[in-house]
């Protein structure tokens, strides 16, 4: 924490910039130069179709190169736009992120306090379940998933079922939307959960102990410490973190597609991700899909935007 | 601080463990992707070898059969031959994607019968009408013909077909004291007697249209109807939904299945301990079943292995409405070469393989019904219920060869409408609400 607030006032102190030679002045952009490249290649091309795509209709005789692509200017985002089902499936997807992201930081956050609070062979295997979690492929974790709520043979069905009077054999969780949306959010919750927990901890190491010994000594209770001084002092990674959590949870697509593939699939059970790929992939209207995603990212970058300036302060 | 860097470092641990699953499995679709592919000019008319790629769907065809085929092609072309098996959920996205690349095309494929019209019309396969008489001209299956041809321009050729047909277990029915149904009706009847004997049901898949169709054609309705220039969805005809009505009758008196279960795994539902709880007596697959249907044991390599018995498994043809024989969905395949294919001549030698009369002989010992009906009646000996299943497919049906049918499999509409009505909607209002959401995608 200490570092990021070190390095600019000994840039301070070095002499005036136009004494260096030219190789010291070029050297920071020709280190930031392949990341650019990287970022524009990897990011630009794709991105840059998008963005024309979007005014266009661009079906599967496009694809075949039998057709050109008729532009159609704004066309695919007021046809979007005036869709219920799009709306219906945006509100949705944000109702589903807000839920999902608010969880995995309360989660998070308490883990993490209780990292802190247990004895270190008791911390360790609480790190260790978190990095397995962490480290499981989206694929595996799914089957997994799938194994867990399968109506037939699954475990939580058969568990659930030794609570006298409750048979759930044969219940399927994917089938009512409200369920099938809850199942969805607890997994993305487990899997990133550990994430959030982890990088909490490593900012409550970085807590002073004097600051705390501080305010016992002022007698402030374990509650009081936790709201009034813990948290403003790493209030900035918690809401970093939470940004990202909203970002990743709004753009989730792999969970629910395979859950779609356990149930079943459609716009009942769709969100934001799945949705666009039904309507590129599925319709074949490859020029609405693209203003549906660029719908996604105008709404994503408003997001970020908080997130950056978030950035940006810090490093002043 | 050390804390900290320890973290990170697990965390560098932990990603580079999810990147690496990730790479690998990139890795494996990449593989069969040969090398030098494209190293052959294109458009030049010798008979140099080629290596070629052909795009099987789902698990269909058997090992055997593929192995002939690059053995086959190694013999006549020099070339390799690379099969790539395509699951047949990822089918319709797999050949958008890849059919107009020239640099990633397979040469040849495999496309289901009722997704073949959407690529056609757009130009994705090659024109192989002159090729037509000599893979076996006006002996291929005539239906299929026409769902792989616009106008009279030949794009796919039928690869093979199935019919679906009715599986039962023989002592389940003894021990309920049913027989088998002869008509449509008695088919519930029967099944919801076991069910409600607690001995067994029918295994009916919410999801599962393509057999569950057979219930509207029986009662003379159709999924869509062309009118000369335009399809229009017909599931809101009086015969669809009466047709319908029944079908949902059979699904809440008789289905041991949920509503989200669907026809994939349809397949071995009869077989002992599928299912926890109440067995399924009936279910309804393609012909081709009979393989996975049985007194099951584990093989050599300890897998599963499902072996016929006469005693127990038993089979029938969907009964109509008033006795005879319902009219099924016509399962199958056709197959075409590529239009952005760059090994023209090894395409078309493969394609002279795969109509040659060995292979098709193979396809008919298999099960899998021969494109060339002059094998039919080999099929009908050889094949496991050959019998039925061409007493079957004399009255099936296709789906609408309408160039915007793929969108409506692909984003599972038919699928959705089933299950709503298995799940006890009004299907007469389910039905208005569906036609319109065909009606917007199925003219392409």
């Amino acid at each position: 924490m200490t570092t990021p607030a070190m390095t600019p006032s000994r840039l301070d102190d070095s002499p005036a910039v136009s004494k260096k030679p030219l190789g010291k002045i070029l050297l920071p952009y020709l280190l930031v130069l392949p990341a650019l490249v990287a970022l524009l290649v990897g990011m630009g091309y794709p991105l840059g179709w998008q963005v024309f795509n979007s005014f266009r209709e661009y079906g599967l005789a496009a694809q075949f190169g039998t057709a050109s692509p008729e532009w159609v200017w704004f066309e695919n985002y007021t046809t979007l736009l005036s869709d219920g089902t799009f709306w219906f499936i945006l509100v949705k997807s944000i109702v589903f992120m807000a839920i999902t992201a608010s969880m995995t930081m309360i989660l998070g956050i308490g883990l993490a306090l209780l990292m802190k609070a247990v004895s270190r062979w008791a911390r360790l295997t609480l790190q260790i379940a978190m990095l397995l979690a962490w480290a499981m492929p989206i694929v595996a974790q799914m089957t997994v998933w799938g194994w867990l709520i399968d109506k037939r043979n699954g475990v939580i069905n058969y568990v659930l079922s030794w609570i006298p009077g409750v048979d759930l054999i044969g219940h399927d969780w994917l089938v009512n939307p409200i369920t099938f949306y809850g199942i969805g959010s607890t997994i993305i919750v487990w899997a990133s959960v550990p994430f959030v927990a982890l990088s909490v901890y490593a900012a409550l190491t970085q807590v002073s102990s004097e600051v705390k010994e501080a305010a016992s000594l002022d007698g402030a209770s374990g509650w009081q410490m936790l709201r009034r001084i813990t948290m403003p002092i790493i209030r900035p990674v918690i809401t970093i973190l939470f940004l990202l959590q909203l970002i990743w949870d709004l753009r989730v697509y792999a969970q629910i597609r395979l859950l779609q593939d356990f149930g079943a699939g459609g716009t009942k059970y769709d969100l934001l991700g799945t949705y666009i790929y039904s309507l590129g992939i599925g319709q074949n209207q490859f020029g609405l899909a693209s203003a549906a995603a660029m719908i996604v990212m105008f709404f994503t970058i408003g997001l970020s935007w908080y997130y950056v300036r978030q950035l940006l302060k810090e490093d002043n | 601080m050390k804390k900290m860097t320890r973290g990170i470092a697990a965390f560098a641990a932990a990603s580079a463990v999810v990147l690496a699953g990730c790479s690998s499995s990139e890795g494996e679709t990449d593989e069969t992707t040969s090398p030098d592919a494209t190293n052959t000019a294109g458009g030049e008319a010798t008979a140099a070898a080629q290596d070629v790629k052909l795009w099987l769907m789902g698990t269909d065809t058997p090992d055997e059969l593929i192995q002939y085929l690059k053995d086959t092609y190694a013999a006549d072309n020099g070339g390799t031959l690379t099969v790539e098996q395509i699951g047949w959920g990822d089918a319709i996205s797999s050949l958008t994607t890849s059919l107009p690349d020239s640099a990633n095309t397979p040469d040849v494929t495999e496309v289901g019968n009722t997704q073949a019209a959407t690529f056609t019309t757009v130009g994705a396969f090659m024109d192989i009408t002159d090729m037509y008489e000599e893979l076996g001209g006006d002996d291929l299956l005539q239906g299929f013909v026409e769902a792989g041809s616009v106008g009279d321009t030949v794009y796919a050729l039928p690869y093979y077909f199935g019919s679906r047909m009715v599986w039962y277990r023989k002592d389940l029915y003894a021990e309920g004291g049913v027989d088998v149904p002869t008509t449509l009706a008695e088919v519930t009847e029967v099944n919801a007697s076991l069910k409600e004997q607690e001995i067994a049901g029918a295994y009916v898949p919410g999801q599962d249209w393509r057999d569950g169709i057979s219930w509207i054609f029986a009662n003379g309705g159709d999924i869509a109807t062309f009118d000369g220039s335009q399809w229009a969805s017909a599931l809101s005809s009086d015969e669809s939904v009466e047709g319908m009505k029944q079908w949902q009758e059979l699904f809440t008196t008789a289905s041991v299945a949920s509503v989200t279960d669907d026809d994939s795994s349809a397949y071995q539902a009869i077989n002992d301990d599928f299912l926890p709880g109440l067995p399924a007596a009936t279910t309804m697959a393609p012909n081709w079943a009979f393989w996975s249907l049985g007194d099951l044991s584990e093989n050599d390599e300890g897998e599963q292995v499902a072996t016929w018995n006469d005693e127990t498994f038993g089979a029938y043809v969907l009964p109509g409405v008033d006795g005879g024989v319902a009219p099924v969905f016509a399962g199958g395949s056709n197959i075409g070469i590529s239009a952005a294919t760059q090994n023209v001549e090894g395409a078309k030698q493969l394609m002279q393989i795969i109509f040659s009369d060995d292979y098709q002989l193979m396809l008919a010992e298999n099960g899998l019904g021969p494109a060339n009906t002059t094998f039919g009646e080999t099929y009908a000996e050889v094949a496991a219920m050959g019998d039925l299943s061409l007493q079957a497919a004399e009255s099936a049906k296709l789906t609408p060869a309408a160039p915007g049918w793929a969108s409506i499999e692909e984003q599972q509409i038919l699928e959705q409408y089933f299950a709503a009505v298995a799940e006890g909607g009004d299907v007469a209002s389910l039905a208005v609400e569906y036609d319109e959401k065909i009606n917007s995608l199925i003219n392409g």
